[in-house]
């Protein structure tokens, strides 16, 4: 019986690790491959030359340089302006007493659970009146504010850790409102900070509707957005079309590298905590 | 409560109510009033009533849509999450290489739903695709799995279900606030394996499992970008969902049943929320507390 559980237990932890990685290590080795046909007579196996020259091509058809520096530009300022508002607020929250505040937060932490895409027709239209829509602006903008929600609730949890007394010895010795703020709690939130921001750097870069949506011209697409379009341009070359999905994939697998035990940390912190 | 600081707590407040208000409760009530006009984005609105739901629910493709999406939500639910259970259970008990097991199950969510959905349409390709030359090696005959109408749907779904890293992590992480002395005391009964993981881990980490059952059930109903791209509804929109009704309805101008395809999506994914809490959650306190 124990023996059996135990082939059970690995059959099954194989599978998903199977399934998670397996695909990404075919779609790799597949970028590789000289051409469509060797695609067909060597599904599984290293490619008989590793054709580097796909990525070259992925590089130069899809503009792809330009596309990763938007991607970039975008992720960046949208978690910096999400995290200068979201701790703001969560500092108020999660230090101060005011009437109000129970609600202020619920209202906030509701907007995890509502359905983004619905809003769809409003946010175009928002953007068109604001004048930003195909630049990357209206992009920050949005992103960094879909994922105020998230980050309020990831820094408020973190801020309501910091013990009082910090404050309360930075007050004696005449630190103001402000100054608690920036020299005490967010020096001391770095952590929860960084969590928040690398959520909302992972969604930023990974954003796909809303691109869609509010941008239209080549000057202001994402890497995402670009995928799509050079899939259109790639219909007989799947080996470079394999290549330009693998080099939009390696951003995140190296966050992923550097951050994984935070981002799994602030998971785990939020599943705890309920 | 007197807070002297109360003019630098309300200057703080100002960028969040300000960013809040436009782009998550103006929208919400934009897309409740204007679900009432005809409007074609240029001219200006003209109110009809319940039309725009007259003609969504009278439309056979969007009926199609909804139901898809209630499929959507049942295999996030009822296969997602039992299978992210499993793998939590299993990984509790800390097997050798656990901790290396959880980061790579997480990696596939932080690589965007474009990539991932490119990648598994490469996979599901009938010429090119890896599925169909595994499944030759046994003998068995391919499919054109997003072509064909009995395959399409669950082909995306397979390509989202499995990935169960999300919710296996946080699952995972309710499992260890359980006291070990829970399971010392079972295993000085002769409790078994199956039987501790039946009796006193399942019961106790129920309030997450109500919550990932929420999230993967809200998620399933508000799905739209592995479909846009796989297969964009086809073929014959048996893989349509409400997502893309409104995506497609937008694209032709046509607002207001853009925005009333929003508040049936809106509606129906608080019914499957609140439904599920309350079949759930029922005699568990617990379970309400999480948010």
């Amino acid at each position: 019986m124990k023996l059996v559980l135990n082939i059970l237990k690995w059959i099954v932890l194989g599978f998903f690790l199977f399934v998670a990685i397996y695909p990404l290590i075919w779609l790799l080795l597949a970028s590789f491959k000289s051409s469509n046909l060797e695609l067909q007579q060597n599904p599984f196996g290293f490619p008989d030359q590793w054709m580097f020259i796909n990525y070259y091509n992925a590089m130069v058809k899809a503009k792809l340089p330009s596309l990763f520096m938007n991607s970039i530009f975008v992720a960046l300022v949208a978690v910096s302006l999400n995290l200068v508002v979201a701790s703001m607020t969560a500092f108020v929250i999660s230090r101060e007493d005011f009437k109000g505040k129970k609600i202020i937060f619920t209202v906030i932490i509701a907007g995890i659970l509502l359905p983004i895409i619905s809003f769809m027709v409003p946010y175009f239209t928002i953007i068109q009146k604001l004048r930003i829509y195909d630049t990357l602006l209206g992009l920050i903008i949005v992103y960094s504010t879909i994922n105020i929600p998230i980050s309020v609730f990831l820094l408020t949890s973190f801020m309501e850790s910091i013990p009082v007394e910090l404050e309360e010895a930075a007050t004696i010795d005449g630190a103001n409102f402000a100054q608690r703020f920036t020299k005490v709690i967010i020096p001391l939130s770095q952590t929860g900070l960084a969590t928040a921001g690398t959520f909302c750097f992972i969604y930023a870069w990974n954003e796909f509707i809303m691109a869609l949506l509010l941008t239209s011209s080549e000057s202001s697409r994402t890497l995402q957005l670009g995928i799509r379009f050079f899939t259109s341009q790639f219909v007989t070359d799947y080996t470079a079309m394999y290549a330009a999905i693998v080099i939009t994939i390696i951003p995140s697998i190296v966050i992923y590298f550097f951050f994984h035990n935070r981002i799994i940390s602030g998971l785990t912190a939020g599943a705890v905590k309920g | 409560m007197k807070n002297n600081n109360i003019k630098m707590i309300l200057l703080f407040l100002v960028p969040v109510a300000f960013l809040y208000t436009c782009f998550f409760i103006y929208p919400l009530g934009f897309v409740l009033s204007t679900s009432l006009v005809k409007w074609n984005g240029i001219s200006s609105m003209k109110f009809v009533g319940i039309d725009n739901y007259k003609k969504l629910l009278t439309d056979k493709t969007f009926l199609l849509s909804i139901k898809n999406n209630i499929i959507w939500a049942l295999s996030g639910g009822f296969i997602q999450i039992p299978l992210a259970t499993l793998v939590a259970l299993i990984l509790a008990r800390k097997p050798r290489g656990w901790k290396m097991l959880r980061t790579i199950y997480f990696l596939p969510n932080i690589i965007s739903a474009v990539a991932i959905a490119m990648m598994w349409k490469a996979i599901y390709n009938p010429m090119y695709g890896f599925l169909n030359a595994f499944l030759e090696i046994f003998g068995i005959e391919g499919h054109n799995w997003l072509g064909e109408i009995g395959t399409a749907l669950p082909s995306i779904i397979a390509q989202t279900v499995l990935y169960i890293g999300y919710f296996m992590i946080i699952i995972l992480a309710a499992t260890t606030t359980i006291p070990k002395s829970f399971y010392e005391a079972a295993d000085i009964d002769g409790c078994s394996i199956l039987q501790q993981e039946w009796y006193i881990t399942l019961p106790m980490i129920r309030g997450i499992l109500v919550t990932a059952m929420t999230l993967a059930m809200a998620y399933g109903m508000r799905h739209f970008e592995a479909t846009f791209l796989m297969t964009n509804g086809g073929p014959a929109h048996s893989t349509s969902v409400m997502g893309l009704i409104l995506y497609n309805k937008m694209d032709a101008f046509r607002l207001g049943e853009a925005n009333a395809t929003g508040t049936i999506l809106i509606f129906l994914g608080t019914v499957v929320i609140v439904l599920i809490r309350k079949v759930l959650s029922r005699g568990d306190a617990g379970a309400d507390s999480v948010q």
